[in-house]
């Protein structure tokens, strides 16, 4: 590709094309002359050069172009020389095209000459016929040139031939380079092909002349061109674009000739413009366009020029609407100036945008794109679209039922995924219409299949991977290879088989354990999370209650899943199998109290209960009771880092666990009878010592909760409507044995009891200047009420021991507690202390008091 | 229990996700170091964290090019995601 390279840097109208190319030009004009002179002797230009291409040109050129090839790869890239005959033209450089042409038509003949034989044929030949072509308009193009064109698509092989001499005869007036970018690229049909005599008799104007109306139409008496569609232009304003254009192919005369010198006729053989090729790629973005703004491309065609309806509308107004104001005006009742201007604006905007995107036109192919469509549905594809959807679809529910709710419309509009085939879909939210707007419902169900049918083939190709995948079985840690890659679109195959090395262990009686690590948890947890959003999911697909076998089976299916969970719970494992029990470690972490209620929802009642009871006799193991968060001190800055970090992340799980494990554990509690709730007391009197599980938030929550069912079951035997089988009288076994397990679990509190509250707590604990300060009340309004807050929690709870115990019991309970109910009264009277706060001793204290029948203005 | 517990386990990531929910440490690009709790990650690392509080460490330099010795910035944020090119390790903290 020698005279690629060759052409005239000296030329003055090139000198707006940059520096690369004069580079190229000057490099290559140099290396031309090494050849002819070094490589035969100066002889060789009609010799045999063929050695010399292009690509080795540096080093097959010797020491003769040592000079001038340092800089050939950084101008031509490295691969110059391995072009190839089949390269496609489509997808080249657009640049090359241009440079070429130029080489070509500058180059001395004696160098273009031996151009030809050059380089292999093949690749010239693509050239050949605008190689002459360009000699033939080369003149012309000189003239009117001006600017350059800053990419120029190249002619197409196929179709070029016909199209360039259609184009290039007559392009005395269309100059290849003289065009503004815009209109080269202008899907203008060919109207003015049949009218090379006129344009090519005169010299083309200067851009800026512009015909009279008059000259116009003189020249048309002249021509003597029969109008076809004889309709003046007033009418052809009705057309559309696309209209326009078909009239224009079938004819191949063009209705009109406005004015043949028009300067803006210049167009290039682009693929897109071959007219074979008309209504790809360009032609049917501008045609889309036009339909867009019909009416601007009236505008356009009544105001300027109708023979270059694709023209841009600016062009227009420069350089033809000036002279036509009259015929405008007169001619279409128009949008107001402003609209039409915006419009135009708009018009402009859109079409420089596409034309700047248009020269990658075609630069994939077919293949290209159906790689792309791949990759993209494969990222689409999902077997389970509402799970990997899920908050968006959930979203969009939400949403939903809160514009039909505002609007109270219909809901006829329930589907929320794209449903492709049975379980599988294309991951997206939203109603169909919107999400694929114009794309139609034909490209979607088009889309749909083809997903299908990759979704299918993957599932396929996946079962024959999955006996493969025994091989490794003996150990082997298979990689993706050649027969078993690596799937790029995984549908999940959930079939392994749930086997879980511990429950094994466990049916041997007195297996001891370590406790589960830190990962070994986080691992059950996530595991733990995957099912359970799995089984919520099954549940939200419940099938319509009309179809019996179906909800059997998924209910069937919902049971397994749930068995599952509970295998997965461990709450099964022998109660000493470890220290923390498996289940104690899964809700120590946020992560699993997080999980406590969603899972509870699901286990049915014999299991809850037994939850409750592993939870209960397992409890000093917890997090929250044997690393209950220490009490405050008066001034923190006596804290390291390391401690207050870890004091915050303690306090944090005290109260996600008082946020999401207790009110589970009320709720399971609330579903007990009396014997349940005495056994469990039991259970936990037996297990721990009580006074330090009742030290502690959870603990309290938790004794709170049993005593006070307790209470509600003897004081008002009313039928649970959650378990209308529960007896309506208590049954006097299970009474005495309440107030038995009561009358324990009171007497090992009993000395305890005023060192359960926080405050006693704090006072105990805190040293120093610090005891004073606590004492002193000086603690900052925030933490006070935050600790009367605590405090409430702890008379809640005596209140409900006053409340449960016998009457000899309360004497106790009060003589135990007087201290603290005299101290806390008292320092509710102190003058310095906030109403707030002193209103919330009161109630406290009350809270206890008023289950005895007592209040708190009765102490002086 | 190990081998039920690495069964699961088949990219880098599935690690990364055990510790959801959880405060990580995140070594950051541009000498940043940030823990947070990790609520929400991706292929690419992008992350999204809570209760974060992020550490810069800066070394600035006098005119004539000695070092100052090195100075720690903090800053603590509510929620933060953090673009997944600039993050070099994630790990559990350590407790």
């Amino acid at each position: 590709m020698s005279g690629f390279f060759g052409f005239d840097t000296a030329l003055p109208e090139r000198g707006a094309q940059g520096g690369a190319q004069q580079f190229q030009g000057f490099q290559s004009n140099h290396v031309d002359d090494a050849f002819a002179l070094g490589g035969n002797g100066g002889a060789g230009e009609e010799e045999d050069l063929a050695v010399y291409t292009w690509g080795e040109g540096g080093m097959g050129g010797g020491g003769l172009m040592e000079g001038n090839d340092d800089m050939n790869d950084e101008t031509f890239g490295a691969d110059l020389g391995e072009i190839s005959n089949n390269f496609q033209f489509s997808s080249q450089p657009i640049n090359n095209a241009p440079t070429q042409k130029y080489g070509q038509s500058t180059g001395t003949g004696k160098i273009a000459s031996t151009q030809s034989r050059y380089k292999p044929k093949p690749v010239a030949d693509p050239f050949a016929f605008s190689e002459d072509d360009f000699y033939s308009s080369r003149p012309s193009t000189k003239k009117t040139t001006s600017t350059k064109a800053p990419s120029r698509p190249k002619p197409s092989t196929a179709q070029s031939g016909s199209t360039d001499h259609l184009w290039n005869k007559p392009a005395v007036s269309s100059p290849a380079w003289g065009t503004a970018p815009s209109s080269m690229t202008k899907p203008t049909p060919p109207p003015s092909a049949p009218y090379p005599s006129q344009s090519s008799n005169q010299a083309p104007p200067a851009p800026g002349h512009i015909k009279s109306l008059e000259e116009i139409e003189a020249e048309m008496a002249q021509m003597a061109m029969p109008f076809t569609s004889a309709a003046p232009p007033s009418q052809q304003q009705v057309l559309s674009l696309e209209e326009i254009e078909r009239q224009m192919m079938e004819q191949m005369e063009p209705p009109r000739q406005g004015t043949p010198q028009q300067p803006v006729p210049p167009r290039e053989a682009t693929p897109t413009q071959v007219p074979g090729l008309a209504g790809s790629g360009y032609a049917s973005q501008q045609a889309s366009l036009d339909s867009m703004f019909p009416e601007l491309g009236k505008g356009a065609l009544s105001g300027g020029n109708q023979s270059t309806p694709g023209v841009l509308p600016g062009q227009l107004e420069g350089q033809n609407q000036q002279p036509q104001p009259t015929q405008q005006g007169q001619q279409v009742p128009r949008p107001s100036p402003e609209e039409l201007a915006r419009m135009e604006q708009l018009h402009k905007r859109i079409t420089s945008k596409i034309e700047s995107m248009s020269k990658y036109n075609n630069l994939m192919g077919s293949s290209d794109k159906d790689f792309i469509t791949r990759i993209q549905l494969s990222q689409l594809a999902t077997a389970d679209p509402y799970t990997s959807d899920f908050y968006a679809q959930v979203f969009s529910a939400l949403k939903r039922s809160r514009i039909i709710a505002e609007s109270g419309q219909n809901e006829n509009d329930q589907q929320t995924v794209v449903q492709v085939g049975a379980g599988l879909g294309l991951g997206v939210g939203g109603p169909v219409g919107n999400r694929f707007g114009k794309m139609g419902q034909n490209t979607m169900t088009k889309l749909s299949t083809q997903v299908k049918k990759l979704v299918e083939n993957r599932a396929q190709h996946q079962k024959v991977t999955n006996t493969a995948a025994l091989q490794g079985a003996l150990g082997r840690v298979t990689r993706g290879n050649a027969a078993a890659p690596r799937p790029v679109l995984a549908i999940p195959t959930s079939n392994k088989p749930e086997n879980r090395p511990a429950s094994q262990l466990n049916h041997q009686t007195g297996v001891h354990r370590a406790a589960l690590t830190k990962k070994q948890v986080m691992f059950a947890l996530e595991e733990l999370y995957d099912a359970i959003l799995e089984l919520e999911q099954m549940r939200r697909d419940a099938p319509p209650p009309t179809a019996m076998e179906e909800i059997e089976i998924w209910h069937a299916k919902c049971q397994a899943k749930v068995d599952i969970i509970w295998r997965r719970l461990m709450v099964m494992e022998p109660l000493d199998i470890s220290n923390p029990h498996p289940f104690i470690s899964l809700v120590n972490p946020v992560k699993g109290q997080k999980l406590f209620p969603r899972l509870l929802r699901h286990l049915p009642h014999t299991q809850s209960i037994t939850l409750l009871s592993l939870l209960i006799a397992t409890y000093t193991q917890l997090d929250v009771v044997s690393r209950a968060p220490p009490p405050p001190v008066a001034d923190s800055s006596l804290l390291t880092k390391a401690d207050r970090l870890d004091r915050a992340k303690r306090e944090n799980e005290t109260d996600n666990f008082l946020q999401f494990i207790i009110p589970g554990v009320d709720m399971i509690i609330n579903r007990c009878g009396l014997g349940l709730v005495a056994g469990m007391l039991a259970i936990s009197a037996q297990r721990s010592e009580v006074w330090k599980v009742a030290s502690t938030r959870p603990g309290v929550a938790l004794y709170t909760a049993l005593l006070s069912k307790a209470q509600s079951i003897i004081r008002s035997p009313v039928p649970d409507p959650m378990n209308p089988q529960q007896n309506q009288s208590v049954d006097p076994a299970e009474l005495e044995q309440w107030s038995k397990t009561f009358t324990y679990f009171l007497h090992v509190l009993l000395p305890h009891l005023p060192e359960l509250f926080p405050s006693s707590v704090a006072q105990k604990a805190a040293f120093g200047p610090g005891a004073y300060l606590l004492g002193g009340d000086s603690i900052s309004e925030k933490d006070g009420l935050e600790m009367e807050r605590r405090e409430a929690e702890v008379w809640g709870f005596v209140a409900v021991l006053a409340v449960n115990a016998a009457e000899e019991d309360q004497t106790n309970l009060v003589g135990a507690l007087r201290e603290k109910i005299l101290h806390t009264v008292q320092s509710a009277r102190h003058p310095t202390i906030s109403p707030q706060r002193a209103e919330l001793k009161l109630r406290n204290v009350n809270m206890f008091l008023n289950g005895l029948g007592l209040d708190a203005s009765m102490i002086e | 229990m190990d081998d039920a517990t690495s069964s699961g386990i088949s990219e880098p990531l599935d690690l990364v996700k055990l510790s959801l929910g959880e405060r990580v440490f995140i070594k950051l690009r541009g000498d940043r170091t940030i823990t947070g709790v990790l609520h929400a990650y991706d292929a690419h690392m992008n992350v999204v964290l809570s209760q974060v509080e992020e550490t810069i460490h800066i070394v600035d330099v006098t005119e004539d090019g000695n070092p100052l010795p090195p100075a720690v910035d903090r800053r603590n944020l509510e929620m933060l995601f953090v673009r997944g090119d600039g993050v070099i390790l994630i790990s559990p903290t350590q407790q």
